[in-house]
C-alpha cells in the first residue's frame, strides 16, 4: 500500500527571537525537525509543557508571527498530489505566500484547533451565527438553505451533536460541549489536515472521552489526518496511530503507538509512561527528576542528559540524531545507536 | 487474601481511634440564577455529609460543575452555606463571630489553589508570600525564618532556591510546591487542595501527590483533595466521595469505591479514565449531558437522564443515603 505524505518538514527550525538592550536572544522552540505525516492517520505529539509542541503546530500551519520566526528548513503540503513549498527563501515570512493563496489553504486544507479553543466562541452571538461566519468567509453562499443549513445539519448529525446547540449561546453549554462545537466548527469544510492542540486538557474524564470519541469519528468519516498534541499519554494510547515524543524542541522518538508503549527506546519516553498512575496499582510512582530545560539556554549535547539516568560521556558533548532503529521506529539517543552498532558487529 | 484480614481489622480499629477533624452536616448552597421573571434557584450543593479524620487524605471527585469546589469554599469560609453545619474539632465554624476565632481556624486549615501561575502576583517575589504568611499568623520574627525553611524543606526546596526570585522563574510544578510550603508555615492540621494538579504536567503530577502522602505520613497533615482525576485520587487517598450535581452519590474507602463501584455514575466515570495502554481502547460509546442546569433542576435522582438502569421511582424521588458493601451509595438499586 502506498501511503501519501500530506505534510512534510525538512530540518525545520523556528525560533522566538528577542532583542533586549542590543542583546539578541534566541529561544529554540523547534530545532531541526524533519518528520513526515501520512494521509489518513492520527499522529500524536507528546511531551511536557515548554518542549515546543504548540510552537511546532503553529509553525506548520503557517501561523508563525514575530517574535516567532522560521529560521530555516522547509514545510511541504501535499495539495491534490502537487507539492507546494509554503516556505520561500530562507528568512521566511509565511505571509509572502500571498494572503489570498494562503487563505484558500487555511480551513479548507489545514485547520487548527488552538489550545483553550473552547473559550474561542463569540459569547454574544448564538453558535449558529459563528458557523455562518466561518462558512461565509470561505464559501459563497447563494442559497442559504442548500449551501449552509443543510450541510450544517448533516455535519452535526454525523458527529452526533444535538441540533439545539445551534440556538444556544456559548455560556449555556458545558465545557465539553463547547469543545466539541469548536471541533465541529473546525471540520465543517472537510479539511485534509486537522491540528488539535491539547483539545482534552482542562476537561474532566467524561467530557474528555466524548471529545476523543468525536475526533475518532471525524477521522473515520472524512479520512483525513489529525495531528494531536497533548501531554497526556493515556489519551495518545487511546487515539493515536503513530506518535512522536518531543523534548526541548526536538523529536526524540517516533514510532507506532503500540510500539512506543511496549518498547520505548528513549529514556525520556520511559519516564513519560512510567510516571502515570494506574487504577488498581498503588505502588509508589516517582516522577521524572528535574524539569525540562529552558529553551533559551539548552545544555550542551543531548538536551535530556541532565535528567537522564543512563547518561554517558558522549551525551554531554554531542547531540544525538533521530535515527531509524527498527522499521518505523526512530529514536535520538546514543544508547540505541551504540547498541545498534554492537548488533551490527 | 486471608493473611490480609487481620491487618484490615487493625486498620478498622485504628481508624476508630482517629479523631474527626472536619464534620460536615447536611450542607446546602443555593445560587440564584438569572433575574426578573427568569429567576430560578439552583441547588449547587445539597444534603452533603462527610467527615475528615486526622491523618488521612479524603478525596472529593466529580466532573466539572458538580459542586466540589463550592463545598471546599464553604469549608474554608469563603462562602456562606445556605443550610447546614461545618464543625472543626467539634466546634461550629460557620458562625464564628470573633476575628481571633476565625484566624485560629484559618491557621489550622490552609488551602492550595488550582492554578499556581495565578496564585502568585507576577510582580512580587515569591518569598514575600512566605514571609507575609508567617507575619500574618504571628509566627515570631526570628523563628519565622526557621519555620519558612522547614516548610520549604518538607516540599523538597531550599530557601536559597526561592529567595529573591519572581514567579516566572519557576515551573508550574515548583510553584505549586511553593504554594504548599506557604500553606505549611502555620503548621495546619488540614490542607484543602482544590484541583492542585490539573494545571501541572502529567509527568510532574506525581511529585505533588507524593508530597501529600509524605505530609500525611510524616507531618500528620490531613488533606482534602478535590479533583476530577480518578487515577491520582486512587493513588493518593484513603477515602473518597464521588459528587454528582451537588450530591455525594457514593462514599467510602478508595479501594471499595473505585475498584468496585456500585453507583451507575461512578461506574461510568471509572470506565472513562483513559488507560495508558493502546490495547485497552474504549469500545463503547457514551452520551454526554447537553446542559448542566437541566440536570441540576431534576426532581429525582440527578443521573436519571443518563442512567442505563433508570426506574420509574428514580425520576421523582432522590434516593437517600443507603449502605451497600461498606460504603454509602445514593441509588435506588441498593434499597
Amino acid at each position: 500500500m502506498k501511503t501519501l505524505e500530506v505534510l512534510k518538514t525538512e530540518n525545520l527550525k523556528s525560533y522566538y527571537m528577542f532583542e533586549m538592550q542590543e542583546e539578541k536572544k534566541e529561544v529554540k522552540a523547534v530545532d531541526d525537525v524533519s518528520i513526515k505525516i501520512q494521509e489518513d492517520e492520527i499522529y500524536g505529539i507528546a511531551g511536557e509543557s515548554g518542549c515546543g509542541k504548540s510552537t511546532f503546530l503553529k509553525t506548520i500551519c503557517g501561523l508563525a508571527e514575530p517574535p516567532l520566526r522560521i529560521v530555516g528548513g522547509k514545510i511541504y503540503y501535499q495539495v491534490k498530489g502537487k507539492e507546494i513549498d509554503i516556505v520561500k527563501g530562507k528568512e521566511i515570512d509565511i505571509t509572502k505566500l500571498s494572503q489570498e493563496e494562503y487563505r484558500k489553504l487555511r480551513w479548507e486544507y489545514i485547520s487548527y484547533i488552538p489550545q483553550g479553543s473552547m473559550s474561542a466562541l463569540n459569547p454574544i452571538i448564538r453558535v449558529k451565527e459563528s458557523f455562518k461566519d466561518f462558512v461565509t468567509a470561505h464559501k459563497k453562499i447563494k442559497d442559504k438553505q442548500k449551501d449552509f443549513e443543510e450541510p450544517l445539519r448533516k455535519h452535526l448529525n454525523a458527529l452526533g451533536l444535538p441540533m439545539r446547540v445551534l440556538k444556544s449561546y456559548p455560556h449555556q453549554l458545558s465545557g465539553g460541549m463547547r469543545q466539541r462545537v469548536t471541533i465541529a466548527l473546525a471540520t465543517i469544510l472537510n479539511p485534509r489536515i486537522i491540528l488539535a492542540d491539547e483539545p482534552t486538557t482542562a476537561l474532566d474524564v467524561v467530557a474528555q472521552r466524548a471529545v476523543i470519541q468525536l475526533l475518532k469519528d471525524i477521522q473515520n468519516l472524512q479520512k483525513n489526518t489529525i495531528i494531536l498534541v497533548t501531554h497526556d499519554m493515556a489519551v495518545h494510547a487511546n487515539i493515536a496511530d503513530r506518535m512522536g515524543i518531543m523534548y526541548a524542541g526536538m523529536f526524540v522518538e517516533e514510532a507506532k503507538t503500540e510500539e512506543i508503549f511496549e518498547n520505548p527506546l528513549h529514556p525520556y519516553t520511559t519516564f513519560l509512561i512510567g510516571s502515570l498512575p494506574k487504577m488498581g496499582d498503588k505502588s509508589y510512582k516517582i516522577s521524572a527528576p528535574g524539569s525540562p530545560p529552558s529553551l533559551a539556554n539548552l545544555p550542551q549535547g543531548c538536551p535530556f542528559h541532565p535528567r537522564c539516568p543512563y547518561v554517558m560521556d558522549i551525551c554531554k558533548k554531542e547531540k544525538p540524531e533521530l535515527i531509524e532503529i527498527s522499521k518505523g521506529h526512530k529514536s535520538a539517543c546514543f544508547l540505541n545507536t551504540k547498541e545498534r552498532k554492537e548488533n551490527a558487529k | 487474601m486471608r493473611n490480609n484480614n487481620p491487618t484490615d481489622k487493625e486498620k478498622v480499629t485504628t481508624t476508630k481511634m482517629q479523631e474527626k477533624l472536619i464534620q460536615v452536616e447536611n450542607l446546602q448552597k443555593v445560587f440564584i440564577v438569572g433575574g426578573g421573571f427568569a429567576r430560578s434557584k439552583l441547588l449547587a450543593v445539597d444534603e452533603v455529609n462527610f467527615y475528615i479524620q486526622e491523618n488521612e487524605i479524603f478525596t472529593l471527585a466529580g466532573e466539572s460543575g458538580c459542586g466540589k469546589s463550592t463545598v471546599s469554599k464553604m469549608l474554608l469560609g469563603f462562602l456562606e452555606p445556605s443550610l447546614g453545619e461545618v464543625y472543626y474539632k467539634g466546634k461550629d465554624i460557620v458562625n464564628l463571630k470573633k476575628w481571633e476565632e476565625k484566624k485560629g481556624f484559618m491557621k489550622e486549615v490552609q488551602s492550595i489553589f488550582q492554578n499556581p501561575f495565578e496564585t502568585f502576583n507576577p510582580l512580587r517575589k515569591v518569598d514575600s508570600y512566605l514571609r507575609d504568611t508567617a507575619k500574618q499568623y504571628g509566627i515570631e520574627k526570628n523563628n519565622g525564618g526557621q519555620t519558612i525553611e522547614e516548610a520549604l524543606r518538607s516540599v523538597g526546596l531550599t530557601i536559597s532556591e526561592v529567595k529573591g526570585r519572581y514567579p516566572n522563574e519557576f515551573s508550574g510544578g515548583q510553584l505549586q510546591r511553593i504554594s504548599i510550603a506557604r500553606a505549611l508555615i502555620t503548621t495546619p492540621s488540614l490542607l484543602v487542595a482544590d484541583e492542585p494538579v490539573s494545571m501541572v504536567d502529567a509527568s510532574l503530577r506525581m511529585s505533588i501527590v507524593n508530597l501529600f502522602k509524605d505530609l500525611r505520613d510524616n507531618y500528620n497533615v490531613s488533606v482534602l483533595y478535590i479533583t476530577h482525576d480518578l487515577a491520582t485520587a486512587y493513588y493518593v487517598s484513603d477515602r473518597i466521595g464521588i459528587m454528582f450535581r451537588g450530591n455525594i452519590i457514593e462514599m467510602g474507602g478508595v479501594e471499595e469505591v473505585l475498584m468496585n463501584p456500585k453507583h451507575p455514575y461512578t461506574q461510568m466515570l471509572k470506565e472513562s479514565i483513559p488507560e495508558a495502554d493502546p490495547k485497552k481502547k474504549w469500545s463503547e460509546r457514551i452520551s454526554i449531558k447537553e446542559l448542566e442546569t437541566e440536570e441540576y433542576m431534576r426532581k429525582g435522582c440527578k443521573f436519571a437522564g443518563r442512567c442505563p438502569f433508570v426506574m420509574e421511582k428514580c425520576k421523582n424521588n432522590m434516593p437517600p443515603e443507603l449502605q451497600a458493601e461498606n460504603r454509602m451509595v445514593r441509588c435506588w438499586l441498593y434499597e
